[in-house]
């Protein structure tokens, strides 16, 4: 008897992971790598978070090393990105934060990924960010976890 | 070739350990150990300056030498160039380059095998019909393959006037 429950915990444990693991695969049949495609949603993941002003997700996800550099060339470091985010006075306000046409060029235990997202929204002041960007971001791999490590923007629409 | 370039980088290596003893900036975020002896942040601002030197001599065997196979670039302005593309580019005959230098080199993460770094790039240059006149900042990313470091990519913005 104790056995028979040891088996089924151990099937409801494992289950899941086969689910996780069953997307990779079918991307693999594709033409991409499961790193890449976890890549790719690692980009949606990350631009969702800071739409929703998710500032314990992008806590755990932001490498201490985090540097953002936006279109003006201004520079901040994650403690004062995360600032801003957390801030309900000094955040920006995003309606559409979307990546497209991601790439990955992945070298080992780093990746620069590169995307085209589009911005509607304004910042604190109500100035308009509304427009396309092309955007260069770098995630490291740390301790096996994929962490956002810098971002590069310009605008290019 | 090869050993002119490894005098090169070993010369460049002392110019920049000097510069570097002088307090230029380098202020590592966060920092881990390469192979014995090895001081990661030395080597890549380094070959931050081999990188813009070799771009700037139009010496595209060293920009070669130095890119990794799968290198990327977004310039100001959003194009995006893999390494061949961007050799090209230094080649092209019709472009100019000016000036060429990074400074305010800040080392922001080591590891073993991977390391990346913000500078400000001052540029004069016209490439590809386009003029880039001006102080850039740029994240630069350092990988670590058959033993030697390599240019990953780098992503560069204008700064705007304030």
């Amino acid at each position: 008897m104790r056995r028979t429950g040891l088996a089924a915990l151990v099937c409801l444990a494992l289950a899941p992971l086969a689910f996780g693991q069953a997307p990779s695969k079918s991307v693999a049949a594709k033409g991409g790598t499961s790193a890449e495609e976890e890549l790719k949603q690692i980009d949606h993941k990350w631009l969702d978070a800071e739409k929703r002003y998710d500032v314990a997700y992008c806590e755990k996800f932001f490498s201490d090393s985090y540097v953002l550099v936006l279109a003006d060339g201004q520079m901040l470091t994650k403690k004062q990105w995360l600032g801003i985010l957390g801030s309900a006075a000094d955040r920006p306000t995003l309606e559409v934060l979307n990546p497209d046409d991601i790439q990955v060029h992945l070298f080992g235990n780093v990746a620069i990924l590169t995307d085209h997202t589009t911005i509607k929204g304004h910042d604190s002041k109500g100035n308009s960010m509304d427009g396309q960007y092309r955007v260069f971001r770098v995630v490291t791999k740390e301790n096996g976890s994929w962490r956002a490590a810098g971002v590069v923007m310009n605008k290019i629409g | 070739m090869r050993c002119i370039q490894i005098a090169f980088f070993g010369a460049m290596v002392a110019v920049a350990s000097l510069s570097i003893a002088l307090g230029q900036a380098n202020q590592p975020v966060k920092r881990a150990p390469g192979a014995a002896g090895e001081n990661i942040a030395e080597t890549v601002s380094v070959l931050d300056h081999v990188w813009l030197d070799a771009a700037h001599n139009r010496d595209t065997g060293t920009m070669a030498w130095l890119f990794a196979d799968k290198f990327v670039e977004v310039h100001p302005g959003g194009e995006m160039v893999n390494k061949q593309q961007q050799i090209d580019q230094i080649k092209d005959p019709s472009g100019e380059l000016m000036e060429l230098h990074p400074d305010e080199i800040q080392v922001r993460y080591t590891s073993p095998d991977v390391a990346f770094l913000t500078d400000t790039t001052t540029i004069r240059a016209r490439s590809g019909g386009k003029n880039y006149n001006g102080r850039f900042r740029v994240i630069r990313v350092f990988v670590k393959q058959g033993g030697r470091w390599r240019a990953a990519g780098a992503g560069i913005v204008p700064i705007a006037n304030p």
